[in-house]
């Protein structure tokens, strides 16, 4: 279990205000997204993780390291916080290389290692100007470099993607993708729903402080027996294929598009629906395409979470 | 990352120092500090301008009116004002009124250096007041009780408070102390960096200020003066001034830091520590020696005797309670640091950031 961050039963006080709940979690590496409203308790969670505050309850292990000997913790984890403030008058350069000498590096090893950092990010143009001066988006990515200077087996980000313009988002991105192809650990919240969905190997739904759903997006909504899957299929003769599946018991209704060449269709049983849709496929419908509609973390926010706030 | 554990905390620790040492020199925060350490130097220079004004005022007045301290100082009670007169001639000033049935006359003489006043009362001579010029032993008394009841319980007290607790504290408020604690660096290796940080800083500050303060009020006393202080106690004493001051930096500066990671509000423990401090002449035995200033009265080089014209909170400030041998008051001074230290250590080791709450 030492490559896994555990957290068991842990719940978080602010005075009388919850931070979060009874939180049971054990998660693997690779990219993990924590999607919630404001208030729900993604902050709270991942400074419990780091260390930053103290559970009131419960314990909390990353990697094997209790957050409470940040001596050890943050040899192997770094955590890039959403607080948008710096110590005074650095420089990019500065800020990255001192949190490399506080590590116990050697001066010549902070040097290279800060500006291949401040490299991976696309800052090396401005690593030599104060970050007084940065934009937001620089200012995010000078946090990314200080994060990975340190090549960390867990890498926890507060909203690292705010502030970004889409060519950077996409570069930050290929960034998380490659920490988790080598087996670490980056644990992101976001309110960009779109993005989780298509960067999460699993996701962490919270709601006023409680884990309300976790797992990989497509498990978790297939347990979601109370909210028929939607299927949308773009075919030939939709008529005919909407009547033929309507004939299935677990098909719980049918909508056929406005331009007649495909239809959406609500099931109680997305395995058999498929299997069915194969053998009517033989039967002569030409179906296009075929994709879940409601399979993904928006899906799944809206479901478990509700309208408790508008997400892009 | 291969250095061993004391080794490297050694190096985290003078990291710390230096990353701390450009916020607590250059803080804007910090700039009333430097003003609370300036101020003394200022009144010492204004002294000594006074002071030498005074000299020169004299030494013109003398010229115009030449008379010696010995025959001055040869004038008896019950002389009249033509004996006087014809003594040492016409006074520089000259001041007569009549007050109900007495003529009053008070005639005054310079012989350079000091002020002679006779007063003379229906012409018969019942009073010399004589204002003696300052003395390296007199402003020696008076700069030694300004020391113990202002510098060291107010300047450097206050000074310390603003240093030490915004270690913590001002981080804090800016937001920015997760910087720290995101790294591989023990809490306690950490308080002890942003310690050792204040202290430098109120270090330089204070002991060039105590420095400046002995060389101006020294700027109103002629060379010959001066070298024979030196030559004397002179040079013990501005070391002693300038290790009193260390130490002082040095206690205050752990009770604030702790004050700082104890308290989310610094002035409500200040006042504390301030009321504690002053009523140290008042408390127990045991409980005198929980306190800083009862060290650095025993460190103090000169004893200021408190003077019958002081007011009487003042008297308590410059009295040293059962003043202790050096040796002791700096092991029990290094000792209260050494605790109160841990437990700032301690408590940074359950720090937590919580920015919005503070």
């Amino acid at each position: 279990m030492n490559d896994r961050i555990v957290l068991d039963n842990v719940s978080r006080f602010y005075g009388e205000v919850l931070g979060v709940n009874r939180v049971t979690l054990s998660v693997p590496p690779g990219i993990t997204s924590l999607v919630g409203p404001n208030g729900s308790g993604k902050t709270t969670l991942m400074n419990l993780i780091t260390g930053l505050v103290r559970p009131t309850r419960g314990s909390i292990q990353v990697l094997g390291i209790s957050p409470t000997n940040p001596e050890k913790l943050f040899r192997v984890c770094a955590y890039a916080t959403q607080f948008d403030s710096f110590p005074r008058g650095m420089t990019g350069f500065q800020f990255v290389y001192s949190y490399l000498r506080l590590s116990g590096m050697s001066h010549d090893d902070c040097q290279r290692t800060t500006a291949f950092a401040i490299g991976r990010v696309n800052l090396g143009e401005a690593a030599h100007r104060k970050i007084a001066g940065y934009s937001k988006g620089m200012r995010q990515r000078i946090k990314l470099a200080q994060a990975i200077a340190h090549d960390p087996r867990v890498l926890v980000l507060d909203e690292p993607l705010n502030g970004l313009d889409p060519l950077v988002r996409a570069e930050t991105i290929a960034l998380f993708r490659e920490f988790a192809a080598q087996g670490r650990h980056v644990i992101v919240s976001s309110h960009i729903l779109h993005e989780v969905d298509t960067i999460s190997d699993q996701v962490i739904l919270l709601s006023n402080g409680y884990v309300v759903a976790e797992g990989k997006i497509h498990g978790v909504r297939e347990e979601m027996s109370e909210h028929p899957m939607q299927v949308i299929i773009r075919c030939t003769r939709a008529n005919v294929l909407a009547s033929r599946v309507f004939e299935q018991d677990h098909v719980v209704e049918v909508r056929l598009h406005a331009d007649g060449g495909g239809l959406l269709v609500k099931t109680r049983d997305a395995d058999r629906f498929y299997r069915a849709l194969n053998h009517l496929a033989l039967d002569g419908v030409g179906i296009e395409s075929v994709a879940p509609a409601d399979d993904n973390v928006n899906s799944l926010y809206e479901y478990l979470i509700g309208g408790e706030e508008s997400t892009r | 990352m291969n250095q061993t554990m004391p080794g490297q905390w050694f190096s985290q620790i003078a990291l710390v120092v230096s990353l701390e040492m450009r916020k607590t020199f250059f803080s804007r925060r910090g700039l009333w500090v430097y003003l609370l350490a300036l101020a003394p130097v200022l009144i010492w220079f204004m002294h000594s301008m006074i002071e030498l004004n005074l000299r020169q005022e004299r030494q013109a007045l003398n010229a115009a009116h030449p008379v010696s301290t010995a025959l001055l100082r040869s004038i008896q009670r019950g002389a009249t004002i033509d004996e006087v007169v014809n003594k040492v001639g016409e006074p520089f000033a000259k001041n007569e009124f009549r007050r109900p049935n007495i003529a009053v006359a008070i005639y005054q003489y310079t012989d350079g250096d000091n002020v002679f006043a006779f007063q003379f009362r229906d012409d018969r001579l019942m009073n010399i007041n004589e204002r003696d010029r300052d003395t390296i032993p007199k402003d020696s008394l008076i700069f030694a009780a300004v020391f113990q009841s202002f510098y060291l319980r107010l300047a450097i007290f206050f000074g310390c408070v603003g240093v030490f607790t915004n270690l913590f504290r001002g981080e804090m408020l800016d937001k920015s102390l997760h910087f720290y604690l995101l790294t591989p660096i023990r809490r306690e290796i950490l308080a002890i960096g942003k310690y050792f940080a204040g202290l430098i800083a109120t270090v330089v500050i204070f002991c060039t200020s105590t420095f400046l303060q002995l060389a101006a009020l020294s700027l109103h006393f002629t060379g010959s003066e001066i070298s024979e202080y030196l030559a004397g106690p002179g040079w013990g004493h501005v070391a002693s001034y300038i290790g009193v001051t260390a130490a002082a930096c040095l206690g205050y500066g752990s009770i604030f830091l702790a004050a700082g990671l104890l308290f989310k509000n610094p002035i409500i423990p200040a006042a504390t520590v301030l009321v504690w401090e002053g009523m140290n002449i008042f408390l127990p035995a045991a409980l005198k020696k929980v306190s800083v200033i009862f060290y650095l009265q025993s460190l103090s080089p000169v004893v200021a005797p408190p003077d019958a014209k002081m007011p009487a909170f003042q008297k308590l400030l410059v009295t040293a309670a059962e003043p202790v041998p050096v040796a002791w008051a700096v092991l029990g001074l290094m000792t209260l640091t050494i605790v109160v230290l841990t437990v700032a250590a301690r408590k940074a080791r359950k720090l937590e950031i919580n920015y919005s709450t503070d």
